[in-house]
């Protein structure tokens, strides 16, 4: 199981054989059916040899698209309608809400309205506001959980927690832990790949997909669009493929002479092995991301051809376009730089970015069902925290992490369906609380890995991927 | 010792409660209590389950509790969790839904009765959390430290040892049937050597000279001569920092710079090159302000408890404090005691003797903590700084009032805002007097105060227009006096306590109680006598602390330090895990060895130095990698527990980059002072340690993240970093010095190839490797020959700008020369127009000159045209602010000037979006330029947007070029630092369509220069025109030689006998 210590990650069986086709000349190795956990050898202490990457108990899903909406959108204007904060609106929050600290202190600020239409949608009569009409017609495959809390009152704590379950930094991120206790299943991509729909910084940064104190290996690869998707996986301008093929054919004679009076060191013939994956990822990588060979049909389902939907669509499409070639975890961000933080005009700001987001997301969500995909691909929307139901400035709302909206789709979850409540007004989850370590403890849970069984040790403590907290909500999968 | 003597803690369930519990008290718990507990909580803590660590079905399991601590507390139910819990108030128990009242009456009041138990034994003792067990006492690390007997090696070995360590090795290397590896030979031992003690290869002069030494002691002169270079301290350094998680900036999403941080890492260097004794070193950075209050160098030394990671934008200071404190608790347990206390910070430790209160008896040291910055002077230097500013102060006061005058109401303003936004009771503590506050209070006020001195940072950007220019002309009047105005002293960052009293430290959910500082309770359960400081404005307790780590008895700091020494040369400690020396991580390989290591760090007056020495001279330290029986010794000991051979090693991110500049031949001896930049040529050590934007190549060379105390590195192998290393024009450029370095050598190419490989790895180059490169160098010449892809126009070397990916052009007004230009063409002549970038100045003019962004002028007043700038510091109408500078037409159809100021300051250092963006009047409404500024560093400060009206109505047809870092037709750039994406568009962008917003295809896009491989660093990536043309020496152009040359370097330098040591 996870917490054994045979060490998978040792090649000496086939050294010899390795080495021998290495003389062979670049590219040779490539055909030479090596795993991929030969060829990203981290050189871990023996205790924390890669787990088993056989799952604890039978998994539902294999992958996830996490669609993370950076900043905070409101679940009060999208998912969980309060009819009593129109009534108040105005008003002071009663002090019988309880008081929290707000990012802002907004705490006493009157309470701002709801100006949205509701309706229920779907068999399941899931409430869904007139921003997303698209995914209102996925509603049946929504479970979508309204009382979610977590502890970060600003965007690097409380994306930092979605992330690796901590408010601090240092940790490793859900995606490290799920390519740490799964592996990958593409040997020439990532295993854990994250996109964002504009260019400004994701707040935190690449830490966010960080291995924290795991090795570098398990980290996520930021893919960007364009000629140049993974850093540095062109050949340098000037350069021809001959020219760098010869070059590389030197450096590995030179690596293998130095390996084979190296006989001990198995990261030896790791680094021969990872120019190879190099290389084949400078082949691999831009097809994943060339949505030439998609149809029209496709392209109109994300809104790619429309001005107003084609960024987030296009990330949506390369989703499932990695998630096809077996990447592992997926992250697309939406409103990359805390674009959804409405602290004032939330109206216009949230009307842009739900106009953005909704028709790529239920084309995503159309797409791998019609593909059959839908069944064991996970897809989980949500932000760090959600909004007040105090305003700020007047026409906005402010972060509040200590109620909120998250949903899932596919990866064996039951849909149509909302699972816990928030008080009268928005403000605090309320029943069927789920704290983010219980909703990482869900995913990793519907990848068939327990929570509490995927150790790794760090300073010689076993560290868990959620910080020894969190419980899978059954809820979601038995309705 | 008083403070290692083991104490046994004799904890009896005792007194309160009745065991013997009355007929009356059994039937009540018979029929109430128990079927209740079994009804609503055996199953999560009962037999089956033990959430949390705690069984209920059991007077003894409630009393020693779970991981919050005993469950009840006979006789008072007020201080119960369990009753606590039922009522919701700290836990929520049970948690789906609260017991109805009458069930919640029923537990209370069997607490009250004293928990009546019936036939429960009180005389049993009860194996309480807090009791500890002979297995606990038996824990090695903290027996006593006891000067081991060296043992006799055994024939065959009688001979190989060179000192004592080797006595120990040797012993258990029999015990394994196992014999060490020979000495490795000469050459492998000098770059071992080097690269270990100092971080650097050998040149291959250093190389020669210790293989020309025959003396029989020239290994040992070599390591001592190494033990006194300067490169030692920059090395050792190095480990140490990383147990502090030192960096110079704040971590989180600001990330801001730390402009004196660098003070305590130079301390560091320099303690390490003096050899400070390690007891000192320890307590001038726990307790530098109360032992040594006379030696600057160790108030700087408190900068150590400064390295914790700060978010500027929490309004939950009590949490952040707590956080802050937590922080340097966790990382003081870590770096100098070896102990997990951290998994102690919520419930007793799991598998070691630690309780939930030894964590917080550590704390309470730090309790008291209060931040400070200091100046860096000794006392008469304070004095004549002081005089001359009062000098200054009295003949500037005018100007002061004045200025005053204009800034208080927006200080006030502003002020107010940040602390509004605040819970109430912080803004009250806030608004307090300070000698009202309560020490605690004082600690709150402080992290308050940081966010209103991040508004008064930006009141600039606040002042109305009108005041803004009244302002600057004051500002400028006082910069007459600057003459007088005596330097800023050095400041550093440190620390000292808030009062002589400290605030208390509790447990958490049991505020009554309060925690005196002590060591663990498993060596000592007494609080610790803390004398007061004879200042009487400290507490006292880190100076109590800072003895107790030093005291050579202690067991753990002295192992501690004697291993870290261990596996600073072996790669992994004696005791695998050098920061937890706790129980799951097992016994040391080497117990007696250890021990005697600290003993020896003891008896040499804690010298560092003396250690490392004994250890580098050992035999074992000199092993080969290579053994003779090495295939069967390897089925016996795979992992070289033992060390029966020596470990190729992996070099670190640092030393990677180190040895890149050294073999170029590029490395600069620096000598510390404020963080350089990653493109430095300076050693890492001496490079910005910036938490959230690390350098890439270090990065994936498992740099650590600094945030928490790291205690070892990682060594990875990914594709990501092959491509970096293969692909990169870093890499390249790193080659094409060293190429142009080894040409410099000799003219001939045998020479060349052997004197590159002779810098790269420390050795001659066989025949057969000879004539290997030979014939690649040759192959790849005809190669590059015979290719037409090789860029005609020579190549433009890149970097890359933080927070953005790809590669950015850099310019260096002081070192080479660079003119880019896009060669004129009738598109620029445009009417409405917007010009966009990213960059970085590295400096900016001392006068008012501009450094050109992007421009379209020769700055000429008779020629039409723009150009993007920043001001320079003595600019007299607005200083470092983004200029767009024109001459067109005006309704007279005259050619005029004007000069539009988006009065947005500009920040050296940091990366920007800017852009201005120029529309015409029209339609009645006035022409106005736009600009937009993106601090790329901090999401959280706004895209700012400024609006200027100007007064031309066109006409900026000329027949210059484009130009890039300079004006048109001058030769020399006047810009300093990194310029990415350019994009000129034939229209005036609003916000939705500005690069930073989107970047997406644009209709009217003149040219977007992303300096990208693809499509070529100099290419015009909207159309296929419009093209850079470079010159300057700047330009790299390469024959077909030196091509080839320069990729036989590129090879080595992604080789692995380069980035490996053996």
């Amino acid at each position: 199981m996870f917490t054994n210590t045979i060490n998978h990650i040792d090649i000496p069986r086939t050294r010899r054989e390795f080495l021998a086709r290495s003389g062979a000349g670049f590219g040779a190795v490539a055909l030479a059916g090596l795993t991929p956990s030969d060829s990203l050898a981290a050189s871990l202490p023996l205790e924390n040899a890669q787990p088993s990457q056989q799952p604890h108990h039978k998994a539902t899903a294999k992958r996830v698209i996490f669609l993370f909406m950076e900043g905070g959108p409101s679940h009060l204007d999208l998912f969980d309608p309060k009819p009593l904060l129109n009534k108040l609106a105005g008003q002071r929050i009663p002090d019988s809400f309880g008081e929290v600290i707000t990012a802002m202190g907004e705490m006493k600020s009157p309470l701002l309205a709801c100006k949205r239409q509701w309706a229920q949608h779907g068999e399941g009569g899931l409430w869904i506001s007139d921003w997303l009409p698209h995914i209102a017609e996925c509603a049946d495959d929504l479970a979508v959980i309204r009382s979610c809390y977590a502890n970060g009152i600003n965007h690097s704590a409380g994306v930092c927690q979605m992330n690796t379950c901590s408010i601090l930094s240092g940790r490793p991120s859900l995606g490290s832990w799920v390519s740490y206790g799964l592996g990958t299943e593409n040997e020439n991509l990532p295993a854990f790949v994250v996109m964002q729909d504009n260019i400004a910084q994701v707040v935190n940064g690449p830490r966010n997909w960080g291995a924290g104190f795991m090795p570098a290996v398990y980290q996520g690869t930021r893919l960007s669009e364009g000629s140049q998707p993974i850093p540095y996986l062109n050949v340098p301008e000037g350069f021809t493929q001959q020219r760098q093929l010869t070059k590389l054919d030197f450096l590995n004679q030179l690596n293998y002479r130095f390996a084979q009076t190296h006989p001990e060191q198995s990261e030896l013939e790791a680094r021969i092995a990872s120019y190879e994956l190099a290389f084949r990822m400078q082949a691999d990588a831009p097809e994943a991301i060339d949505l030439s060979s998609e149809s029209a049909e496709t392209l109109e389902l994300y809104g790619i051809n429309d001005k107003k939907t084609s960024a987030y669509g296009r990330l949506c499409l390369l989703g499932r376009r990695l998630a096809e070639r077996g990447v592992r975890f997926i992250q697309l961000y939406s409103g990359a730089g805390s674009k959804w933080d409405s602290h004032d005009n939330i109206e216009a700001k949230h009307a842009d970015l739900c106009r953005g987001m909704d028709r790529p997301v239920a084309g995503l969500l159309k797409d791998l069902k019609r593909r059959g995909m839908l069944e064991d691909t996970l897809v989980v929307w949500g932000g760090e925290f959600g909004r007040t139901p105090m305003s700020e400035k007047g026409n906005g709302r402010d972060h509040n992490p200590s109620g909120f909206t998250m949903w899932m789709a596919g990866g064996g979850v039951k849909g149509g369906q909302a699972i816990g409540e928030t008080d009268e007004l928005g403000l605090h989850a309320t029943v069927d609380r789920l704290h983010v370590h219980d909703l990482h403890a869900s995913i990793l849970h519907l990848m068939g890995i327990d929570n509490m069984q995927l150790t790794y040790k760090h300073k010689g403590r076993p560290e868990r991927p959620t910080v020894n907290e969190g419980d899978f909500c059954d809820k979601l999968v038995t309705g | 010792m008083r403070l290692l003597k083991l104490v046994c803690v004799i904890c009896v369930a005792s007194t309160t409660f009745a065991a013997d519990a009355s007929p009356e008290q059994a039937k009540f718990f018979e029929n109430e209590v128990r079927p209740l507990l079994a009804e609503k909580c055996y199953s999560c803590h009962g037999g089956d389950e033990q959430k949390g660590d705690l069984r209920l079905d059991s007077l003894a399991t409630l009393l020693s509790g779970g991981e919050s601590g005993a469950a009840i507390v006979p006789g008072k139910p007020e201080e119960s969790l369990l009753i606590e819990a039922i009522n919701y108030e700290s836990l929520e128990m049970p948690p789906d839904e609260k017991l109805p009242d009458n069930q919640i009456a029923i537990l209370t009041r069997w607490v009250a009765m004293g928990a009546p138990w019936p036939g429960a034994n009180p005389n049993t003792p009860v194996r309480e959390r807090e009791l500890f067990d002979d297995e606990d006492r038996s824990w090695w690390a903290i027996q006593p430290v006891k000067p081991p007997s060296i043992p006799d090696p055994a024939p065959p070995f009688a001979q190989w040892p060179r000192n004592e360590i080797d006595c120990f090795i040797a012993e258990s290397l029999t015990s394994q049937g196992l014999t060490p590896a020979p000495e490795a030979d000469k050459l492998s031992l000098v770059r071992r050597l080097y690269l270990d003690v100092v971080g650097l290869p050998p040149t291959p002069e250093e190389v020669a000279s210790f293989l020309n030494d025959t003396s029989l002691n020239a290994y040992e002169s070599l390591v001592d001569r190494l033990l006194d270079s300067k490169g030692y301290g920059e090395r050792a350094a190095r480990a140490w920092l990383d147990l502090v998680r030192y960096a110079d900036s704040d971590g989180y999403r600001a990330d801001a710079y730390r402009p004196d941080a660098f003070r305590y890492r130079d301390y560091v260097i320099q303690s390490f090159n003096e050899d400070k004794p390690y007891d000192r070193f320890v307590q001038e950075q726990i307790a530098g302000d109360e032992m040594f209050p006379d030696s600057l160098e160790a108030q700087v030394a408190l900068g150590y408890l400064r390295h914790w990671v700060y978010e500027w934008n929490i309004r939950d200071a009590r949490t952040q404090w707590t956080t802050i404190i937590d922080d340097v608790t966790d990382t003081t347990a870590d770096v100098f005691l070896g102990l997990g206390l951290q998994c102690a910070k919520c419930h007793n430790h799991k598998f070691d003797p630690l309780l939930q209160k030894d964590y917080l008896r550590l704390q309470a040291y730090f309790a008291p903590l209060m931040p400070r910055e200091i100046d860096v002077a000794e006392s008469d230097e304070l004095a004549d700084y002081q005089t001359k500013l009062q000098v200054w102060k009295d003949k500037t006061a005018d100007i002061q009032a004045k200025i005053d005058a204009i800034e208080q109401p927006y200080r006030d303003k502003y002020r107010d805002i940040a602390i509004d936004r605040f819970p109430d009771d912080l803004k009250q503590i806030a608004r307090k007097p300070p000698p009202e506050r309560s020490p605690h209070e004082e600690q709150l006020a402080y992290l308050v105060q940081l966010q209103v001195q991040y508004e008064h940072d930006r009141l600039d950007s606040h002042i109305s227009a009108k005041d803004k220019e009244k302002l600057i002309e004051l500002r400028r009047e006082l910069k007459e006096f600057d003459s007088i105005k005596p330097k800023r002293l050095p400041q550093a960052m440190v620390v000292t306590d808030v009062s002589a009293v400290a605030p208390e430290t509790v447990m958490p959910k049991r505020k009554s109680e309060i925690i005196e500082p002590g060591v663990p309770s498993i060596l000592d359960a007494n609080p610790m006598p803390i004398d007061a400081s004879p200042s009487s404005k400290t507490t006292g307790r880190r100076t109590a602390l800072a003895k107790w780590i030093t005291d050579p008895a202690n067991p753990l700091s002295t192992r501690v330090m004697a291993n870290r020494v261990w596996q600073s040369h072996f790669g992994r400690g004696l005791a695998e895990n050098p920061s937890d020396f706790g129980r799951l991580g097992g016994q040391p390989s080497h117990p007696e060895l250890l021990d005697w290591l600290s003993v020896e760090l003891v008896n040499n007056g804690w010298s560092l130095k003396t250690l490392h020495r004994k250890v580098l001279l050992s035999a074992t330290y000199r092993q080969s990698t290579e053994h003779p029986q090495f295939a069967n010794f390897q089925q016996i000991d795979p992992a070289n527990t033992y060390y029966w051979r020596r470990d190729t090693m992996r070099l670190s991110a640092e030393q990677i980059r180190d040895s890149l500049l050294s073999v170029t031949g590029e490395l600069k001896d620096c000598v510390g002072g404020p963080g350089k930049l990653a493109d430095s040529d300076c050693r890492t050590i001496y490079t910005r340690v910036m938490r959230n934007s690390p350098d890439e190549l270090l990065d994936s060379f498992d740099l650590p993240q600094f945030f928490s105390s790291n205690s070892t590195r990682n060594t990875t192998t990914t594709p990501v970093q092959s491509l970096l290393m293969i692909n990169s024009d870093r890499m390249l450029g790193y080659a094409r010095r060293m190429a142009a370095r080894v040409q410099s050598n000799s003219s001939d190419l045998k020479d060349q190839v052997q004197f590159a490989w002779q810098c790269v790895y420390g050795r001659t180059p066989t025949p057969d490797e000879i004539a290997g490169s030979l014939r690649f160098v040759d192959q790849l010449r005809a190669e590059v020959a015979a290719d037409d892809v090789q860029t005609k126009d020579g190549l433009i070397e890149t970097a890359k700008l933080p927070y953005r990916d790809g590669q950015s052009i850099k310019f260096d007004v002081n070192e080479s020369a660079l003119q880019l230009s896009v060669p004129a063409h009738q598109s620029f002549a445009v009417a409405d127009f917007t010009i966009e970038t990213f960059f970085q100045l590295r400096s900016i003019a001392k006068t008012g000159a501009v450094r050109t962004l992007v421009s379209n002028w020769n700055g000429s007043y008779q020629t039409s045209g723009w150009r993007l700038g920043v001001t320079g510091a003595g600019s007299r109408r607005k200083p470092q602010t983004l200029v767009l500078q024109m001459v067109g037409k005006k309704a007279n159809a005259q050619l005029a000037e004007a000069a539009i100021f988006s009065d947005q300051h500009i920040q050296i250092n940091t990366p920007y979006y800017a852009s201005a963006s120029f529309r015409l009047p029209r339609d009645g409404a006035p022409g106005t330029v736009t600009f937009y500024l993106k601090d790329l560093s901090n999401d959280d400060e706004p895209l700012q947007v400024a609006e200027i009206p100007h007064d031309l109505i066109g006409g900026f047809d000329n027949d210059l070029p484009l130009t890039l870092g300079s004006q048109s037709g001058k030769d020399v750039q006047t810009f300093d630092g990194l310029i990415d994406d350019v994009r000129f568009v034939a229209k005036a962008l609003t916000v939705d369509e500005i690069l930073q917003t989107v970047e997406r295809e644009l209709p009217g896009t003149i040219g977007y220069w992303q300096f990208e491989t693809v499509p070529g660093v100099m290419r015009n990536s909207a159309q296929d025109q419009l093209n850079i043309v470079g010159r300057g020496s700047a330009i790299v152009n390469l024959s077909p030689d030196e091509s080839a040359l320069a990729d036989f370097c590129h090879v080595l330098l992604n080789s692995n006998e380069f980035l490996y040591v053996h």
